[in-house]
């Protein structure tokens, strides 16, 4: 299912997803880059398995670790070059897990977003301190933490104590026709249409991550010294 | 992401503990060892540190890194986590070294700890072989395969820089306490670990119809 309509969305045109760039090449040929080397012709590194997507996602170009996938820092300078849909479907998932997934899902009205509220206060053990976390510290965080300029590029759909946390950041963060990367694009000059409309699939934030707890956690343990 | 009908959920760790009975239940919303879910059934099984093959990975560990030294005259040390927080981790490892030394193998096998007695710092004292192989008990390589344990091994000092923490592995043997130490990385990264994850599969199965 998952990969059928992979493949049906590939056959009438391109696809953006954070920062890749996914397209068919041939019948049975399908290409990934990062969207800096969409347009360029300069010598690109050419996989042709999925699983070289885990060598690609795991260091920043700085050669720090990347524990966030859905920040805007992936490497360029690669193309992945796969010869089945399962393989480009692996692949996507390693660069953005369950981003595909959630998507056909949120499509299908099957995704609940999670209050933060309730996030915390499942946390247990070593987390469980960040339930004393404060609404207005939470869109603090959330404003620092979640911006897609330098944090992350996910379209957030969870709300605090039951509201959008819209107080720092803009609405477009959580609108998911909205291209998260659209600052990135325009300061590299890249003109955003020069393919025809590629289909742009958002990376949904359907519950804030654990590395988002574990940085309230630091923001109450400060507070509380 | 996941389209079959019977899910089977495998916890890539060493031990139950915290995370396998509290963490993992709550976050995937299990009812126990089987949930009915949307009409698919999540059948949640035993990490997989408690398969009898993790036995077959420590030995083949323990031969790869030390290829040259005789079995009949080697010690092996199982180096586990340890915590005062929880039993069940110093269990594992125990559980383990009865297996191995069942085997006949070596003469000498040992369990030792970074955060439980006995410690692995006093390795020299544990041993009594001239050959001595590490086998850290631990799914991924990380800071207390590429710094800790070798601090307290003394293979390392504490002031090594993150680059050359990873070359640890690749200068057996180590020439400390008139012995022969060869310390291999964790066993969570070999490719046994696919058979042992399929294995923790078929034996829920068979536990469980």
């Amino acid at each position: 299912m998952i990969e059928e309509l992979l493949q049906e969305r590939l056959r009438t045109g391109s696809i953006s997803l954070g920062e890749l760039v996914i397209r068919q090449a041939e019948p049975a040929s399908y290409l990934i880059r990062h969207w800096q080397d969409n347009q360029q012709e300069r010598k690109l590194m050419v996989k042709t398995e999925a699983i070289a997507a885990l060598d690609i996602v795991r260091y920043d170009e700085q050669g720090n670790y990347r524990p966030l996938k859905g920040a805007p820092n992936l490497r360029a300078g690669w193309e992945l070059r796969l010869d089945s849909i399962a393989e480009v479907r692996q692949a996507i998932d390693y660069f953005y897990p369950s981003a595909f997934a959630t998507w056909l899902a949120y499509n299908r009205s099957e995704v609940t977003p999670v209050d933060l509220r309730q996030t915390l206060t499942r946390q247990t053990g070593m987390y469980r301190v960040t339930q004393k976390l404060s609404g207005s510290q939470a869109e603090e965080l959330a404003g620092r933490f979640c911006q897609s300029r330098s944090g992350c590029l996910r379209t957030i759909l969870w709300t605090i104590d039951g509201k959008v946390p819209q107080r720092y950041l803009p609405r477009a963060k959580f609108d998911p026709q909205t291209d998260q990367l659209r600052e990135h694009r325009q300061a590299n000059a890249e003109d955003g249409d020069a393919e025809t409309g590629p289909y742009r699939i958002p990376i949904l934030c359907v519950e804030a991550c654990n590395l988002f707890v574990a940085e309230a956690r630091k923001i109450v343990k400060v507070h509380s010294k | 992401m996941v389209e079959a009908q019977d899910v089977y959920i495998v916890p890539n760790f060493i031990s139950e503990g915290y995370f396998t009975a509290k963490v993992i239940p709550r976050e995937l919303e299990l009812a126990g060892v089987t949930t009915i879910k949307d009409h698919r059934t999540l059948k949640y099984c035993e990490p997989v540190g408690n398969d009898p093959r993790m036995t077959d990975l420590l030995l083949h560990r323990a031969a790869e890194v030390a290829g040259d030294a005789p079995p009949e005259k080697t010690s092996v040390v199982i180096v586990a986590h340890g915590t005062g927080l929880n039993e069940n981790s110093a269990v594992a490892a125990k559980r383990q070294v009865t297996a191995i030394r069942d085997r006949g193998i070596y003469p000498e096998v040992v369990a030792a700890f970074m955060e439980e007695e006995p410690e692995i710092s006093q390795w020299a004292n544990l041993t009594t072989q001239p050959y001595v192989v590490v086998v850290p008990f631990f799914i991924s390589d990380g800071l207390h395969s590429y710094q800790d344990i070798p601090v307290l091994l003394g293979i390392q000092s504490e002031n090594s820089s993150p680059a050359s923490q990873q070359e640890v592995f690749r200068h057996n043997p180590y020439e400390l306490h008139d012995r022969k130490l060869y310390y291999a990385g964790a066993v969570g990264t070999d490719p046994m670990m696919a058979d042992i994850i399929l294995d923790t599969v078929e034996r829920f199965d068979q536990e469980h119809d």
